[in-house]
């Protein structure tokens, strides 16, 4: 039997018509056969099975991105400093996907720490995008994007994103990426990169499916002191919610030097046909979005460089013969356990907070986030969304990446950084082709209105 | 030569769980490690939460040493590598403590609080086989991770070891009726001081346990850095480790500049924003403070300003003490006199704290209802108290042999027969020697076994002496 979404495996799971037990097998197999080809996984687990006896996705595959803590299988965030380290907890996450039925599947591949924008600086290999394995899925949540774009079973991934990390392998794999507003999921148990802007959310073939697993995983947790109290809901309601009326705007920032013209076009097409559709369509300008980028970096790796202070190979993770005194051991470990883009960051953010640098890079960023909320918010008071390309380029290939710099690789972030620091609720959805490659436009809404991005990214998916 | 004195007091916080997990702050019974979590170990994933009644503790001891609530607060995160830190760094305050610009007085002086903030304690290391220098390796219970402490910055506004001693003894007082601080935890009161001479740079001298040796590590670093000024010698600016049994300081490390901490803002912790209200609820469930139950034991049981301060001051659980006795035995004078000249006293000797002690309240008063009831004497308990001390045994146990039987009947034939044996010390007596009057109730009593009451025998000596 032929079973194409999620919504039909999940229909006749409940009917009776198919069994999750008989399925599951089956689905795992032709993971890991997408392994053999793309290699989305770090962990797939063979023997995953329905985590409860009932629920709302009782039985359908979830793969869970290798930063966000499963108790019992392996958690190594694509680093070697945490190879083999098997968590004694779920994250929150977690816990509520298995409370609805869903069944684990394994891990997917990241950047380590979710450093990066192509997957390439992950420790056990990068993922080979499935519509050109010469060319990346993106990152960090590039495992997620892989699978996603691979699986010919039903499957919804979680990823997470600090400044784009959904959007771009979304983007680049030709699905769907939900990043919510900033403490809409808890983001307890996942192994922080910068916990003032890291978001938990999905990846998945279509805007419903995003929209029902955020049903799942959003709503206050008390384990995390900065997830939101506002309710969570069933975000699939939002997805039959008429664009007539609703005010969209183009930020022109977006638009600009540094995109490939094509790309603009097809999302400006795009725009025209929703104006069609009875939507008010507008040019705005967000002057400050030049700042997003360095403002970003600054806090990101500030916040990311004390985080990883804590591998030291004593507690958990890469360990080794003890010699020499503490700092000589933590140093040993830390030179063999991270990744060469991980040091940078650390090196970076360090410097970023030291004494005598912090008032003009750490606290001058926090000043740069505030000024740029308060830009979103006053074009939030008159805009329902704004719609931007989700990346300044088509997927590239690990050829021209290995070419590019440190700083090259950054600004490929300037449709995500702004409003990923500023904590607003983002959808990429696939808007068709270029030369054969996957083009995702970025939706963005002011803080808790998800439902307003899946109303126009479900507007966009009937275009097709 | 004029000397500054600075000092930072570090107490851990009394609160049940620890400051940023639920797991408990109580490791008396618990093995190593016991007392963790992924949190308090600093698990990948793990995030803090804020036991918001350590804040509280925090928030009393700023009001109580008449400080400013801060209104907008925020924890920092202090990086730095160091094996006793799950996380290598620690959550602190740093911006914004909990309480700035307080003042308490000391005597007539007035030292000036700089902050009050609150941060995790650290994981307890231990030196196996040797020290910090000698040792080959170290072990690391995580038990004592978590647990809230609050650090208090005075000024530099001390001008002598023994005001510092007197300001750490207030502040160990209003912490216990604050009710924030358990003193019979090991190690619960760490002082860090700085010190410094004219002309000198300042010196730091690190985690000092102990009122006495704080006192102590000052006096010698006073005298050390007087000798070298004397010789135009410079005072270095480092840290130095006192040791507490050669009573001298040794340096460290020296310090060259502020170390780099890299603060950030912790961003698993939002912001906390204290309202008025939160901090007059605070206000008004305030516990007595040490000068306010100071001045009732003056007016309530009238006491003397100094027996109200000695005993307020010396130990909460001395003052909570004299207030039980005083319910079960109305007559607070003779209370804390005995309180005061007897027990205490054989407590210091032996180094022990009133309420770690055998000593209660209903056995100590029975001792003071013996002596009213005439059924021992003064002077024997006196000597009862040592053992009452070291045992707890009941007054009246102890006592038993030596209550006094003796009728005065009785007590009288031993007075006229002693007279008698020793005539003529009664006529020097009568001659005008009174001195002799001790020395024939001494007599007397040993002829009664102790078993009469001075008192008794000095009435009868004297009728017998007068009436010849």
């Amino acid at each position: 039997m032929l079973i194409a979404t999620v919504r039909d495996y999940l229909e006749a799971v409940k009917s009776g018509e198919i069994k999750a037990e008989d399925f599951l097998p089956e689905a795992i197999q032709k993971a890991e056969r997408i392994q053999k080809a793309y290699s989305p996984f770090i962990t797939i687990d063979k023997k995953a099975r329905p985590s409860a006896s009932k629920g709302p996705l009782y039985g359908l595959p979830v793969s869970i991105k290798d930063s966000i803590c499963t108790n019992g299988m392996q958690t190594t965030a694509g680093s070697k400093i945490l190879e083999g380290y098997i968590p004694p907890f779920d994250a929150t996450c977690v816990t509520r996907i298995k409370d609805s039925g869903a069944a684990i599947i394994g891990k997917t591949a990241m950047d380590e720490f979710g450093f990066g924008t192509f997957s390439t600086n992950c420790a056990y290999g990068a993922p080979k995008n499935p519509l050109d394995i010469e060319r990346s899925c993106g990152g960090s949540s590039g495992g997620a994007g892989c699978i996603t774009a691979a699986a010919d079973f039903p499957h919804i991934a979680i990823a997470q994103s600090t400044g784009g990390s959904i959007t771009a392998p979304a983007a680049f794999t030709g699905t769907v990426g939900l990043t919510p507003t900033y403490g809409r999921v808890s983001r307890y148990g996942l192994i922080d990169y910068s916990n003032s802007m890291d978001k938990i959310g999905v990846i998945s073939k279509c805007v419903y499916d995003s929209a029902l697993m955020l049903s799942v995983i959003s709503g206050h947790d008390p384990l995390d002191s900065t997830s939101s109290e506002v309710k969570s809901e069933d975000f699939t309601k939002h997805l039959n919610s008429d664009v007539k009326g609703m005010k969209i705007a183009l930020p022109k920032e977006y638009f600009s030097s540094g995109i490939d013209p094509k790309i603009a076009k097809l999302v400006r097409d795009k725009a025209e046909r929703l104006q069609q559709l009875g939507a008010k369509v507008e040019d705005v300008s967000l002057p400050l979005t030049k700042y997003a980028m360095p403002a970003y970096y600054m806090i990101a790796l500030s916040e990311a460089s004390t985080n990883l202070a804590k591998f030291c190979g004593l507690r958990y993770g890469l360990q080794k013969e003890i010699q020499g005194n503490f700092d000589e051991y933590f140093s040993k470990i830390r030179t063999e356990g991270f990744g060469e883009e991980a040091k940078r960051r650390i090196i970076f953010g360090t410097y970023a907070r030291m004494a005598g640098y912090r008032d003009a890079y750490y606290l001058k960023a926090f000043k740069v986030r505030a000024r740029i909320i308060d830009e979103f918010k006053k074009t939030f008071a008159k805009y329902d969304a704004l719609i931007t390309p989700s990346m300044p380029i088509l997927p590239p290939k690990f050829s021209d990446i290995s070419k590019l710099s440190p700083i090259q690789i950054y600004n490929m972030d300037i449709m995500t950084t702004a409003p990923n620091m500023a904590g607003m609720p983002t959808l990429s959805v696939p808007i068709g082709k270029i030369d054969g490659l996957p083009v995702g436009m970025q939706i963005i809404s002011n803080h808790f209105m998800e439902g307003k991005t899946i109303a126009i990214g479900a507007k966009i998916e009937e275009l097709k | 030569m004029s000397v500054m004195i600075g000092v930072e007091v570090h107490t851990q916080l009394n609160t049940e769980s620890k400051i940023f997990c639920s797991d408990s702050t109580d490791a008396r019974d618990k093995k190593p490690n016991e007392n963790t979590c992924p949190i308090c170990l600093g698990f990948p994933g793990s995030k803090p939460k804020l036991n918001k009644r350590a804040l509280e503790f925090g928030m009393l001891i700023g009001l109580a040493l008449n400080c400013k609530i801060t209104g907008t607060m925020f924890f920092s995160r202090k990086a730095y590598f160091y094996p006793d830190l799950s996380k290598n760094y620690q959550i602190t305050q740093y911006e914004a403590p909990v309480a700035t610009e307080g003042h308490l007085a000391i005597g007539d002086e007035k030292i000036r609080i700089r902050r009050v903030h609150i941060e995790e304690d650290p994981a307890k290391l231990m030196y196996v086989d040797g020290d910090i220098n000698t040792a080959k390796y170290v072990i690391m219970d995580y038990n004592r991770a978590g647990t809230p402490l609050a650090e208090i910055v005075t000024e530099p506004d001390f001008t002598s070891p023994k005001q510092v001693r007197a300001f750490l003894e207030k502040m160990s007082s209003i912490l216990e009726h604050l009710g924030v601080y358990d003193s019979s935890k090991e190690a619960s009161l760490r002082v860090d001081a700085n010190i410094s001479v004219d002309g000198g740079e300042r010196v730091e001298i690190k985690n000092i346990t102990g009122f006495e040796n704080v006192e102590k590590a000052l006096s010698f670093e006073l005298v050390r850095q007087n000798g070298l000024r004397r010789v135009n010698a410079t005072v270095k600016r480092e840290t130095r480790h006192f040791n507490a049994e050669l009573k001298t300081t040794s340096a460290l490390r020296t310090k060259e500049f502020e170390e780099d901490y890299g603060y950030i803002f912790d961003p698993d912790l939002p912001t906390i924003v204290v309202g008025k209200d939160w901090v007059e609820e605070l206000q008004a469930n305030m516990p007595e403070l040490p000068d306010q139950r100071v001045a009732r034991f003056i007016k309530q049981y009238k006491l003397n300003d100094y027996t109200s301060t000695v005993l307020v001051y010396t130990d909460k659980c001395l003052a909570d003490f004299f207030e039980e006795s005083c319910k079960l035995y109305k007559k607070p004078e003779v209370v804390s006199n005995w309180l005061m000249n007897y027990i205490l006293k054989s407590l210091n000797w032996r180094s022990e704290r009133i309420r770690d002690s055998k000593v209660k309240p209903d056995t100590f008063i029975e001792m003071l209802k013996l002596i009213e009831d005439g059924k021992i004497t003064e002077r024997y308990a006196k000597e009862l108290v040592k053992e009452y001390v070291d045992t707890g045994t009941s007054p009246k146990k102890l006592a038993e042999k030596n209550i006094v039987k003796m009728s005065e009947a009785d007590v009288e034939k031993i007075v006229v027969q002693t007279l008698k044996q020793n005539s003529n010390v009664a006529e020097e007596y009568k001659a005008g020697r009174k001195e002799s009057l001790q020395f024939l109730i001494g007599k007397v009593l040993a002829a009664t076994n102790k078993q009469a009451d001075p008192n008794i025998i000095r009435k009868l000596l004297l009728k017998e002496l007068e009436s010849k």
